[in-house]
């Protein structure tokens, strides 16, 4: 399965609202949701994402809108009708069940005789590499093989499309890793759509073909990740993505570059599409942490800024520095360890932040 | 998520049905005991205070709500007290045998009140401590003391474990941990328990009427009514009756209610 | 008794193993109280089942002669089988006429609705069991309020008091209120998304209810079956006064043999009895309602 979603929207949002009582949850969506490809819906809590995915499976019916499945109208079919298994972040496996049973209740639903049953699950255990467990309890299991189980049970009746409610949220972050590799291999291999709510960063990059990032009832942006990584279209993206620096201003002059003057110095930018921006526009300069060069001196040729250090964060070799900025506001710094080594870092010590004209990227104020 | 709308008013007329199922035969005491037959039937007599006026005449229905009276606060007392040291017990303590020591605690309510008359009877009997009033107590702090242990161990558990801690750590003894800590959280409990277990008591007649001899209680009064003919003086004792326990269980409830919101409402 | 503290996790605590005034004052007056005036007088019912009558008066001493005696009755046997069907009839119909009330109550009321009604179901508790009986008596006996209103419409009369039809309807007085509660307090405590996880998966709403719901609900449903069977096994009121007394169950027996005929050790017996088929049922039913699996 090739890792571009075929054209044909196998799930659309038509102007989906959701309204309870006066709080609106879902806010007049439009999505459209491709056969093949994995889909990360991602956002703070209370965004709508989990509503969304509700009402994809049913649960929850829209307030306004369409939801069509196969270009067929699905508001009104019920849950039980739909074919579109969902994976709950507490699992929700049967306690009464041993893991076949649970396994095996999707397909007992649908009338499926015994013998059959026995062995689809079992293929779907084998699968997951978890057959030997097939007649425990729930009770007995591990985190990692309960979600095994809940994949399969899920899985085991082949639907075209799997839902996902943050499902590894309540893993310990070893366990995550493994089962995102697992959760992306499941999906290349059978090629059907995945719909993935959560609100981790890593967790959405590391898998989906594409995102949705969602606030407030409404979506944001939707985009691969690394067009959302690198061009957040609003300051909200800007900000709930990724480590960046949002340095506001106003142009002072175009040309070849954009001068920006802002609260902390002037700058020069050549960002994707800065020639749209014209003298006297306020805008958002967003550089990502990771683009960042630190240096004890000032680099003088390129943008820089005079930071004062605050304090380092390490995960495995990356180092994030935070650092504070002459008008008091924060810049943050993502560099190799390695690559720090020859500095002295220490609180309070002075040092030089710089970054490529071409290595920003614009949000205009009134997109906010 | 929405079922058929028709499903949902069947079921909630269902529910309608089984209250007035379980409420009809308290409400149609109340009706009949200020209604004027003999023979209580439809359609009604006239209004009457006359059955009240008949028992309230009767020197043996005001000594029986005496006896009644005493009983029931001395089991209350007695019980909430025995139910409180269970509750404490099983809260702060695990000791081998702990099944059996709380089998031991709430077994009583399973055993048939006719078969706990018959032992008490059979018991006291033999030792001449029978037919007294106090071997209603005896008898009845058994039966209650399980309630009393239900109502202070629910409340303890809402106890955050760390507090007795703190206190043994900021140097107070058990016994005044105990005082300064413990009761005063449960104190709503206490009172909960006290109500619910008088009431109990009150309404009590099985084992009371195997013990009690002469010293009748009001549910012993209303049994031997029953067993002779019909007579509406059981409506206007049962109303009576009905209206001291609801008081007790009323003011039990609101007790433990107005703790709880006085806490949601101050806490955090 | 070793003790040890409920909070091992505490350093404090830890050291306090060992048996303590303090320990002994809260956990030896329900001992001390249940074994004088619980355990002993049961240990006592069971020692006279072995005591003779003479001359209206009991006279200790070892003589199985009691329980040949009842055990050789047919009326005794018959007492036996028709208590057991009459609770186990009891236990299933309060059951099942519970379930949709407390099922409702569970799911398709709001929290609000749900506690008051939950206080309304322990209110008969605290009223007279004997007053509410005598009510139903207005209501069912021959001139009685239903058949006045069957005459209406031209039906009846039917006989609905002193048969099991009254028996039932007082059974159902005791024990119907208590059921829904205990129903409730456990289908009010199934993690919801089990069944969306169940709809989801495709089972019918009608399916989820048998396949996950009652599952779900087992310890709840399972005590309130066992509480219905031994209230009604034990109780004298309603065989007595609505279900006419005759012919009698196992506690009308007792009363008859102790209050008339003054046979203390054979009524012991029919009580000894009783209390071993009801720890039978119980130990069963426990056993049953915490099984893993079904």
């Amino acid at each position: 399965m090739s890792k571009t979603p075929s054209s044909r929207p196998l799930v659309t949002f038509d102007g989906v609202s959701k309204r309870y009582g006066s709080v609106t949850a879902v806010h007049t969506m439009n999505l459209e949701i491709y056969e093949g490809e994995f889909l990360a819906i991602m956002g703070p809590s209370g965004c709508g994402k989990t509503t969304s995915l509700r009402m994809l499976a049913g649960l929850e019916e829209p307030s306004e809108g369409e939801i069509r499945l196969d270009g067929q109208r699905i508001n009104e079919i019920s849950s039980i009708e739909r074919d579109t298994p969902m994976v709950w972040q507490s699992l929700a496996l049967f306690p009464f069940l041993n893991v076949q049973k649970n396994v095996e209740f999707g397909l007992k639903m649908r009338s499926i005789p015994a013998e059959e049953r026995q062995q689809r699950a079992r293929t779907w255990l084998e699968r997951m590499e978890i057959l030997e467990l097939a007649d425990r309890d729930i009770s007995q299991l591990s985190g990692g093989q309960k979600q095994r189980v809940a994949l399969a049970r899920s899985l085991v009746t082949e639907p075209r499309i799997l839902l996902l409610d943050e499902p590894l949220s309540a893993l310990d972050a070893n366990l995550v890793v493994r089962m995102q590799g697992v959760l992306s291999r499941l999906q290349k291999e059978l090629g059907i759509t995945f719909v993935y709510v959560t609100h981790s960063q890593s967790e959405a990059f590391a898998m989906s073909d594409r995102v949705v990032i969602m606030s407030q009832g409404q979506i944001d942006q939707i985009g691969s990740p690394k067009a959302i990584y690198r061009s957040p279209a609003s300051r909200f993206v800007a900000d709930f993505v990724g480590a960046n620096n949002i340095l506001s201003g106003s142009v002072i002059g175009t040309g070849t570059e954009l001068s920006l003057n802002t609260a902390v110095g002037e700058f020069r930018c050549q960002a994707n599409g800065y020639e749209a921006f014209s003298t006297g526009d306020t805008l958002d300069m967003v550089i990502s942490a990771d683009l960042v060069q630190i240096s004890m001196e000032d680099p003088g040729t390129q943008n820089s800024l005079h930071c004062r250090f605050i304090s380092e964060e390490f995960v495995g070799s990356i180092v994030t520095i935070f650092a504070e900025l002459e008008d008091g506001s924060d810049f943050k710094v993502q560099a190799r360890q390695r690559d720090l080594a020859s500095m002295s870092l220490e609180e309070g010590v002075a040092f030089f932040a710089s970054w490529s004209a071409t290595d920003t990227h614009l949000i205009s104020r009134g997109q906010d | 998520m929405s079922t058929k709308p028709s499903k949902n008013i069947l079921l909630r007329g269902y529910v309608v049905l089984v209250f007035i199922f379980v409420f009809t035969p308290i409400l149609t005491s109340f009706v009949f005991s200020v209604n004027s037959d003999r023979f209580p039937t439809i359609p009604l007599g006239h209004f009457t205070t006359h059955w009240y006026e008949t028992i309230f005449a009767d020197p043996d229905v005001w000594d029986a709500f005496r006896i009644s009276g005493i009983v029931s606060i001395t089991v209350a007392i007695l019980a909430t007290f025995i139910g409180f040291c269970t509750a404490y017990t099983d809260y702060r303590y695990n000791f081998t045998g702990k099944a059996l020591y709380l089998s031991l605690a709430l077994l009583p309510p399973t055993i048939p009140l006719v078969i706990m008359g018959l032992a008490m009877l059979a018991l006291l009997a033999r030792i001449n401590m029978s037919g007294e009033i106090y071997s209603i107590v005896v008898s009845h702090v058994v039966l209650c003391s399980p309630f009393a242990m239900a109502v202070i161990r629910m409340r303890l558990a809402q106890i955050d474990p760390n507090l007795e801690s703190a206190a043994w750590n900021l140097g107070a003894s058990n016994w005044r941990a105990m005082r300064e800590v413990i009761v005063p959280f449960c104190l709503p409990a206490i009172a909960s328990a006290f109500c619910l277990t008088a009431a109990v008591s009150f309404d009590e007649f099985a084992v009371a009427w195997f013990v009690s001899g002469l010293n009748k209680t009001v549910p012993v009064i209303i049994l031997e009514i029953l067993q002779g003919n019909t007579d509406p003086q059981i409506n206007a004792i049962g109303s009576i009756v009905f209206i001291t326990s609801m008081t007790l269980v009323v003011l039990a409830q609101l007790i433990l209610m107005r703790k709880t919101i006085n806490q949601t409402t101050t806490g955090i | 008794m070793a003790r040890t503290q409920n909070s091992p996790s505490d350093p404090v605590t830890k050291q306090r193993r060992q048996v303590t005034l303090y320990g002994l004052t809260w956990s030896m007056p329900i001992v001390i109280w249940q074994l004088i005036f619980f355990v002993f007088p049961l240990i006592f019912l069971f020692l006279i089942s072995f005591w003779l009558v003479k001359n209206y008066r009991m006279v200790p001493g070892f003589d199985t002669i009691n329980w040949v005696k009842m055990f050789s009755k047919g009326y005794f046997w018959d007492a036996y089988w028709r208590t057991l069907g009459y609770a186990g009839v009891a236990t299933v119909v309060t059951s099942i006429l519970a379930f949709p009330c407390a099922f409702a109550l569970a799911f398709k009321v709001s929290p609000k609705v749900r506690r008051w009604a939950l206080f309304f179901l322990i209110v008969p508790f605290f009223t007279s069991y004997l007053v509410r009986a005598y009510s139903w008596q207005i209501f069912l006996n021959d001139n009685g309020i239903f058949n006045t209103l069957f005459a209406l419409i031209g039906l009846g009369p039917f006989q609905l008091l002193n048969n099991f039809f009254g028996t039932l309807v007082g059974y159902l007085t005791l024990c119907l209120p208590l059921v829904v509660v205990l129903q409730l307090t456990s289908l009010a405590n199934v993690d919801r998304t089990l069944i969306e996880a169940a709809h989801n998966l495709g089972c019918g709403r009608l399916r989820t209810v048998f396949q996950v719901i009652i599952p779900l609900a087992k310890i709840g449903i399972i005590l309130g079956a066992v509480f219905t069977f031994i209230l009604s096994f034990g109780d004298f009121v309603s065989p007595y006064y609505l279900g006419g007394s005759k012919p009698p169950t196992l506690s009308i027996l007792i009363i008859d043999t102790t209050k008339s005929g003054q046979q203390w050790p054979r009524a012991a017996v029919v009580a000894i009895v009783m209390i071993l088929t009801l720890l039978t049922i119980m130990f069963a039913s426990v056993a049953a309602a915490y099984r893993k699996r079904a």
